[in-house]
This record gives structure tokens, sequence and C-alpha cells, in this order.
């Protein structure tokens, strides 16, 4: 057993009643538990959960995670490996057992996202525009005009309602105290929300006793959502013709793109689908051509258009981008929103709500040292070996140093590249995301969860209650991507 | 509806007819080998192999020529490979069908996908293969039922029967038409029992007795099979499905760019609607098979230069 971990039945005095077969593996570490306190017992919250596990055998509970994952199959929910020759489908791992959040609990971080996303299109909208906040000196010009993400392009263009990011995915952790803070926001193209609605169908079907008497707040209401803020884009046109651009079926989000054009009854393009003459954007149909209007684009910048961006892009569509500076068509999210979510900006975040809003920032962020800032540099050095370094412009571990983990020529070296160029650098503690009770193996163990909600803004902002729960499936990891062994959970907001 | 989204549509829905139509020759065939002798046996899989494949067969070994026809993933034209290319078709356009017709479909993929037909002969050989087919009825029914009978709908329904009066052309060619030169050993002429099976090749027996009693005679057999107006099995029956398609696809497009397919069409009908079985003696059933054949090809031509690989420039 690791150092200040403790199985719960320890906890409880070896095995009580109650405490046996589910939770015989359940550790508790140094992280925050989503369904027992530090004693032990259950959150109030978990208690009708708590309850049904305690009747179920690990053989029930086989076969209801079974069940979900022959429906995901069934679904086509699946990537496709190949070997042999032969191409096998598997799942994105899903797991039986929701994950809760009291009703409190979601009505700050509801506030808080909507707060942080305000900021956020206020910032952007004022970089392509005025540059007030760079004059002020409250970020480094450098730092915005210098991101690979900035687009030039983009200054002077005018966006609906202001709002650059209609759709955003913020990722949220628990620190150690079981406050939700921000880890990162995903302001180009978030995907996520079709397994949020996917777990919701077949976990509802697996509890559906402990669902009805929990209340749980709806998220159907999603597609429909994504639609109302997409029409809003063009608030005084009748008829809005919507798309939703996919880089097509093989792309690994394609089940998603899919299912959100299907439940919001609107078209599926490819880039090989739409052409620009005149500067309006038509898709090629049976009858001759339509004009689309908005544009919900999976499509990167970098490949929405050969003739602007990435000339070498089969995805995108020649001429779009012209289209767009011209009014013709609405593209969400708006191009060049990439620049507002790199590392170095994030640190910045609750600087900008007190700069935009006048306002305290509600949802805090993960402590973050900014190198380029003298006082934080001397800490980042003298605390190398408690900190991850990330470099700003990097991504996917790249450039970077885990404190803890290194050895002390690794970290020497790496303090004379800090010292180096210290504007390329952040540095964080390493964070314990909080733990949730997960069927592995037969029985309910702890891994490590984040969240992600969905945040939609065009005229207004709009929240479907909870997220996407990832989770790392593998003991004690805290990598949550699904390429990295991670999987979903469903999340259950209460009504009270 | 999107030009894409027609194609992958009238793609889907002709390797569905394929798959059905494979499954079904093979299930037949296999339940009728016990009733014939070794070389009726390899007679009538000859017939089979150039009727899904229109190539000669390379063996007669029933396990060979199954493994071939409906597992090989190196014959285009296998059982597996058209439910995998439909699968693949629907996936493309998977926001235009019902989640009913989807799911039904990749359930069916996804079971015979791993199959084998070591797998499969361990136990009775034609149970797969009739399993199957009842999957594909359900999933006829399953695509009635759910969807909409719009635009898409009748993309589904060209392709459908465009596939059909191809491939039921191609099986009375083989059986009625003068064998193509080049065969090594020319299959012997078809007798009795050959008639009967051609019948259930096309789910046809009993219909035809119902019209004719169970009095099998080749010309009525073929007069069945390509005239009768009401069978759905009929190549005139697949025709008038295919003038009827015609008329609802692209709704939108003026008269001038509907007219190449109409055209084409209604000369097809025209063929079949007044066709005579008596007229087509000699060689001459095998001269009307083949501009069957090549009229549907037209017919397939002019819808793709008239709806979905058009000029764009064209229409602007």
């Amino acid at each position: 057993m690791q150092q200040g971990t403790a199985r719960l039945d320890e906890l409880n005095g070896a095995a009580g009643p109650g405490r046996g077969a589910p939770y015989a593996r359940y550790v508790l570490g140094a992280a925050y538990d989503e369904m027992f306190g530090r004693d032990g017992l259950v959150h109030p919250h978990y208690a009708a959960l708590d309850a049904r596990l305690r009747t179920l055998s690990s053989d029930d509970l086989a076969r209801r995670q079974q069940a979900c994952e022959q429906s995901f199959l069934h679904q086509g929910i699946t990537f496709t490996v190949y070997s042999d020759a032969q191409a096998t489908e598997r799942i994105i791992p899903t797991d039986l057992l929701p994950r809760i959040v009291t009703a409190a609990e979601w009505e700050r971080v509801e506030r808080g996202l909507k707060q942080r996303i305000t900021a956020l299109n206020l910032f952007l909208r004022d970089i392509y525009t005025e540059g007030r906040v760079l004059k002020d000196g409250i970020v480094p010009r450098k730092m915005i005009l210098g991101s690979k993400h900035y687009r030039r392009e983009m200054r002077g263009v005018a966006v609906p309602h202001g709002a650059y990011v209609n759709v955003c995915g913020t990722d949220l952790v628990r620190r150690e105290d079981g406050a939700f803070v921000v880890l990162e926001d995903n302001l180009r193209v978030p995907s996520g929300v079709s397994y949020m609605l996917a777990n919701r169908d077949v976990v509802r079907r697996a509890f559906p006793n402990v669902f009805r008497a929990a209340r749980v707040k709806p998220i159907e209401q999603y597609p429909n959502e994504l639609l109302a803020t997409l029409k809003a884009l063009l608030p005084f046109q009748e008829d809005v013709s919507i798309a939703v651009l996919t880089p097509g079926v093989f792309n690994s989000a394609f089940f998603e793109h899919a299912f959100l054009a299907r439940q919001m009854g609107v078209e599926l393009v490819e880039g090989r689908d739409l052409l620009v003459n005149d500067n309006c954007v038509y898709a090629r149909t049976t009858s001759g051509l339509k004009r689309i209007d908005v544009i919900y684009r999976r499509v990167d910048d970098d490949f929405v258009d050969p003739l602007t961006f990435r000339e070498e892009s089969e995805l995108g569509v020649p001429g779009l981008f012209n289209a767009y500076r011209a009014g013709n068509v609405v593209l969400a999210n708006a191009l060049g929103t990439g620049v507002a979510d790199d590392k170095a900006v994030y640190a910045y975040v609750p600087r900008l709500i007190r700069y935009y809003l006048s306002e305290e920032p509600i949802l805090d962020n993960v402590e973050t040292f900014l190198c380029r800032e003298e006082k934080s540099l001397g800490h980042v050095l003298a605390n190398l070996d408690k900190l991850v370094v990330k470099a700003v412009g990097e991504s996917g571990g790249y450039g970077m140093l885990v404190g803890p983990h290194a050895s002390q020529k690794e970290r020497d070296d790496f303090a004379e590249k800090l010292k180096a160029d210290p504007e390329n650098y952040i540095a964080q503690p390493t964070i314990q995301l909080s733990t949730a009770p997960t069927f592995v193996d037969g029985g309910v163990e702890a891994r490590h969860v984040d969240l992600r909600p969905f945040i939609l803004t065009a005229e207004e902002t709009r929240i479907v209650p909870g997220g996407l729960t990832r989770v790392a499936l593998k003991k004690g990891s805290l990598v949550v991507n699904s390429s990295q062994g991670g999987g979903s959970k469903d999340t259950w907001v209460l009504s009270s | 509806m999107l030009a894409r989204v027609a194609d992958s549509l009238y793609w889907m829905a002709r390797y569905i007819e394929r798959a059905e139509h494979s499954a079904r020759l093979i299930a037949v065939k296999l339940e009728s080998m016990i009733e014939q002798s070794p070389e009726e046996a390899d007679a009538s899989w000859m017939r089979v192999v150039a009727a899904l494949t229109g190539e000669e067969a390379k063996t007669t070994d029933a396990f060979a020529v199954t493994q071939s026809l409906a597992f090989d993933r190196a014959n285009r034209s296998s059982l597996v490979n058209s439910l995998h290319y439909a699968r693949d078709n629907a996936r493309q356009v998977r926001e235009q069908l019902s989640t009913e017709v989807w799911e039904h479909l990749n359930r069916l993929y996804l079971g015979t996908h791993g199959e084998t037909v070591e797998s499969i002969w361990v136990h009775q050989p034609a149970a797969f293969f009739r399993q199957t087919l009842e999957d594909l009825f359900t999933l006829g029914g399953v695509t009635y039922t759910t969807l909409r009978h719009g635009e898409g709908w009748h993309f589904l329904e060209l392709g459908r029967h465009i596939e059909r009066a191809q491939l039921v052309s191609r099986l009375l060619d083989i059986h009625f038409g003068i064998v193509a030169p080049g065969y090594a050993q020319p299959p012997p002429p078809p007798k009795y029992f050959d008639w009967l099976v051609l019948l259930k090749f096309c789910t046809a027996f009993e219909p035809y007795c119902k019209e004719y009693t169970a009095a099998l005679r080749p010309e009525r057999i073929a007069q069945f099979l390509l005239f009768d107006a009401e069978f759905p099995h009929s190549v005139r029956f697949s025709v008038d499905r295919v003038v009827e398609a015609l008329s609802y696809v692209a709704p939108g497009a003026l008269p001038a760019r509907r007219a190449g397919c109409e055209r084409l069409a209604g000369r097809l009908k025209a063929s079949v609607d007044f066709g005579q079985i008596d007229e087509l003696t000699g060689g001459s059933i095998d001269a009307f098979l083949v501009n069957i054949t090549r009229q549907c090809e037209q017919i397939h031509e002019a819808v793709y230069a008239a709806y979905i690989a058009y000029d764009a420039e064209a229409v602007l």
C-alpha cells in the first residue's frame, strides 16, 4: 500500500457492514474523492448509488457494463484498429458508474464558466480590433502578436454579438480541497459532447431507479441549444441555412459530427460539398446549388481554406475565408480563437476577468507561475523539484520538465534553459485530480477524473448541466485522454 | 439533398441488393446440392460463380467456392465485401438514416465480418446464409417503415432496382443465353431441376406456380422473370421502380436537366412493358438481356451527370 493512502474498510474498522464486496479494493489517496469523505463515509449525494451498489453482485455490474459497451458498439461509437488486414472495431471506453455533482457545486461552476467565457470573448474582440488590453500593458503585446494562433487576417472582421467562441469545452479538475479549478480552456473545436449524451443514454438504463430518485438535471436539450446558438448568429434572418462541416468519415470525431447534424436536423457537409462563388458559399445538392449561411465547422483554422491558410489542405473550401470576411457566411467558432487558449494566455485569464468585468474570478486557475515575471522565475528556480515546467508554444508534453520525476542533472540543465529564455515557460504544481468510483476488473475502484462542460455563446451563454467526465482507467494514472487509456463517464448534476 | 449523400445512399442500396443476391444464390445452391449428381452440382456451381462474379469458375468444390463467393476479401463482389461497402456508405451518411436502419445494418455487418467458411461449415453452412438473408429482409422492412419516403428513399430505391435489374438479367443470360466463348469446358444446358433452382434464386418458385402451375417450362420462366408486372424480382418490376424513383429525385432540378435520365428510363421501360418472350427466340434473348444491362448502365451514368457529378459552372 502506498504511503498516505488508506483502504476504505480500514477506515471503517475492518470491512464493516456495507463496506464489503463492491469497495474491497477502493483506496483513498491524497486526492479529493467524489464519493467518500476523508473519514471514509459516503457523501450524502452518493448515498442512493451506494445503496444500490451494495445490492448488486460483481456479475450484476459486469452485465450492466457489458450492455453499455454493446450499445456503443451497435451505435458505431467506435474507432477502427487495423491488424493483419482485418479491421476491428473498438469502442471508446465508457464506465458504468455515474459521477455525481451537487446542485450547489454546479451553480458555482456555471457562474464561473459564464464569467470566464465572457471575459475570453471580450479579450478576443479586443485583440482583433482596438488592442486596448495590449496598450494598457495587461498582456504583453509580443506574446499575442507572436503567437502562432494569432490570425492577422481576422483583424477588423465583424463577429456577431462579439461571440468569437460559440462552443467552448473547458477542462475542470478538483483540487485536494475539493474546489473546482480550470485546467485548460478549449476554444478551437472542442469535442466530446456526443459521448456526454451517449453515456447518459446507457447509464440511465443501467440504474433507472437510482436515476429517477436522484432527480438528475436533463442534458438531452444540448443539440437544440446548439441549434439556437447557431441560429442566433444571424438574428434578423428568417430561414437560416446551417451546416456542420466535418473533415470526413476518417476523422476520429466523425461519429460526433454526424450525431450533432442529425440531432439538430441540419446538413452534414465535407469540404468537397461546398464551393464559393462571388463570395457566397454554396452546397452541391442533387437539385443544384444551395446557399449556406452558418457553418459549425469542426475543421481546424489551418485547414478551412487552402487559399488563405494551408494550401495543401483538402478538407477545406477554397475562398471560404473571403466569403467570411465579406460577411456572407458565419463560421462558428470564429477563426483565430486559439490564441486565447494557449498556456501563456491561460495564466492571464484571472487578470482578464478583473480587467474587462471588474469582478473577482469565481473559478480559480491552477496556480501558474509565469517565468517571464522576475519574482515568479526566482520561485520556480528554487522549487524545480516540486513543479511541472511547460514551454508555452508547445503541446503534447514536448519541452516539458516534470520536476518531481527528473534527476538533479536534468533539473540543472533545465534551469539554464529557463534563465536563457524565461518568456517561453510557465510552471505549475503537480495536480492531483479527484478520484471517483469506477468499475474495474469486477470491482469498484478509485480512478482520477476531470470534467469538461460545454459552453454555448451567441447573444447569451447557455450551458447544459454537467459535461463530459473523463476518467483515467489505469490505476494511479492522471492522464484522462482517450488516446492514452482514458474513458468517460456519465455526469449527474442533481436538481437540489 | 447533398449530391455526395445521394451518391452514398445509392451505392449503399446497390451493395445491400448485391449482398442479398449473393446470400440467396449461395443458400439455394448449398441446399439443392444434396439432390444433384456430382456433374449437375458442378454445372450449377459454374452458373452461380458466373452470375456472382462474371467470371469462369476456377473450382466447383463447394467449400472453396463458398469461401471465395462469401468470405474472400480479395474478391470485390464477395458477400462480406458487399456488406462492408454497404456499411461504409451508410456510415458516411449516418445522419441521413434512422437510428434503427443504421444499427440494424451495423449489427448485421459486425455479426458477419468475424465469420469464416470454416466457422460456418461445422454446422449447416446454408443456415448462415439463410440467417443473413433474413436479417437483410428485416433491414428492408426497417428501412421501409422508419425512413421518410423522401428524396433519400428514392435514391435508395433507384440503387436497389438498377442493381436488381442487372443481377436478374445476368442470371437469366447465364441460363438462357449463348455460353460466352472462351469457356474451356462449357456447362451442360440446364435441366428440370436447374429451372426449379433458377426460380428459387429469384424467390420466384411459389409466385410462378400461382401464375403458371408447377409445370416448369423455360419460356414461361423467362416470361415471368423478365416481363411480369407484379413480381418484385422481375426485370420489368425493377424497371418500373427505376422510372418511378427518377420522377421523385432532385425535385428542384429544371426539366432540361431531367430530360436525359427520363428519356433513357422511358425507353427501357417501353422495351420490357411491350416485350414478349416468343419474339426472343434463337439467340435474340441473349442480345435482349445484354441490352437491358447496357441501358441500366446508361441510366446510371445519366443520373451521375445530371444530379451527382455535375459541373457546378453549368448550374450557377
